[in-house]
């Protein structure tokens, strides 16, 4: 049954109907949650290939390719901006002509995490401003976006009740603090494979959720 | 067993029920995104919400965008409550409660 009639006035039986209300409103909920999968695999990309590339600009890495730094910082940050404009596209498509109040619920989400990453990035300046050492900051940074990250998926999983989110969120605070404990620059390396390999695991298990849901 | 609300016993108005009431109870929805959502022609789509407006579960609200007319359909809720009473209705006659 995959095509839905458009033109039929008339009604089918009981069961079919029931059927009928249910596919459409699964329809809608694959919809809406599609984009997220997408949403997933940029960051998940961007974290494995960015901090890879990081992490193969230090000498000490034991990396078995070794990136001159100069490269792998503008890398690493282009990774970053391109998942940061391409999830602001996807965010303000996915709600496109739907008004209500969970967009505001929505908004406030979208905006929380341009706040969290600008309050690490300004608490870091002051800590390397107030001597924290290059090695220290180099723990610091990626252990203050995992920890935002993590916790802002958590957020999104109260708002929306997904326990995908919850999962996920639970995964990449941990990964943040698992990573600050592997020292400068494996942590590197741990937020590539690990954080990275959660986004990009979470953004294969959505379809896979949708289809067995569908049956 | 009462009858089944004919308003919402046909395929289309269904759909279009089905998916405004999964919309937040103040929300509505563009008429060109609900099309989409339905992949239902304009003009079908409204001759079958004209019909649920007329039983007053559906309403809709004229607004500008810029200077481009939009409108957004949204479900009343007394249309709520008509889809809720007609799954209800369904279900008892598929005997209590099965859903798949």
């Amino acid at each position: 049954m995959t095509n839905e009639p458009d033109t039929d006035d008339a009604p089918l039986d009981p069961a079919a109907m029931l059927a009928l209300s249910e596919r459409q409103q699964q329809r809608i909920a694959n919809t809406a949650v599609g984009p997220v999968a997408w949403l997933l695999a940029v960051w998940g990309v961007a974290w494995t290939v960015g901090f890879l590339v990081f992490w193969s600009g230090y000498a000490e890495s034991g990396s078995p390719v070794l990136i001159p730094l100069g490269l792998a910082v503008p890398v690493f940050s282009a990774c970053i901006v391109a998942a940061i404009v391409v999830s602001a596209v996807i965010g303000i498509r996915m709600n496109r002509g739907i008004r209500g109040s969970s967009n505001f619920s929505g908004a406030v989400y979208g905006v929380s995490w341009s706040i969290g990453s600008i309050a690490v990035w300004l608490i870091g300046t002051a800590l390397i401003k107030a001597g924290m050492p290059h090695d220290v900051a180099m723990l610091f940074f990626p252990a203050g976006y995992a920890l935002m990250v993590g916790l802002l998926y958590i957020a999104g999983a109260a708002i929306w009740q997904d326990k995908g989110q919850l999962i996920l969120g639970i995964w990449i605070t941990a990964v943040g603090v698992g990573a600050t404990f592997a020292g400068f620059p494996t942590n590197l390396f741990v937020m590539a494979v690990l954080g990275g390999g959660g986004f990009l695991a979470g953004a294969i298990a959505i379809p896979i959720a949708l289809r067995v849901r569908r049956g | 067993m009462a009858e089944l609300d004919p308003v919402i016993h046909a395929q289309a108005r269904l759909r279009i029920v089905a998916t405004l009431a999964g919309l937040d109870d103040d929300g509505s929805i563009a008429f060109p995104r609900l099309q989409e959502l339905l992949e239902m022609t304009a003009g079908n789509l409204s001759t079958h919400l004209r019909k649920l407006e007329d039983a007053g579960y559906v309403g809709q609200e004229k607004t500008f965008r810029g200077r481009t007319p939009v409108t957004y359909v949204l479900c009343t809720k007394q249309g709520r409550r008509a889809f809720e009473d007609y799954m209800d209705q369904l279900r008892a006659l598929l005997g209590n409660g099965a859903t798949s």
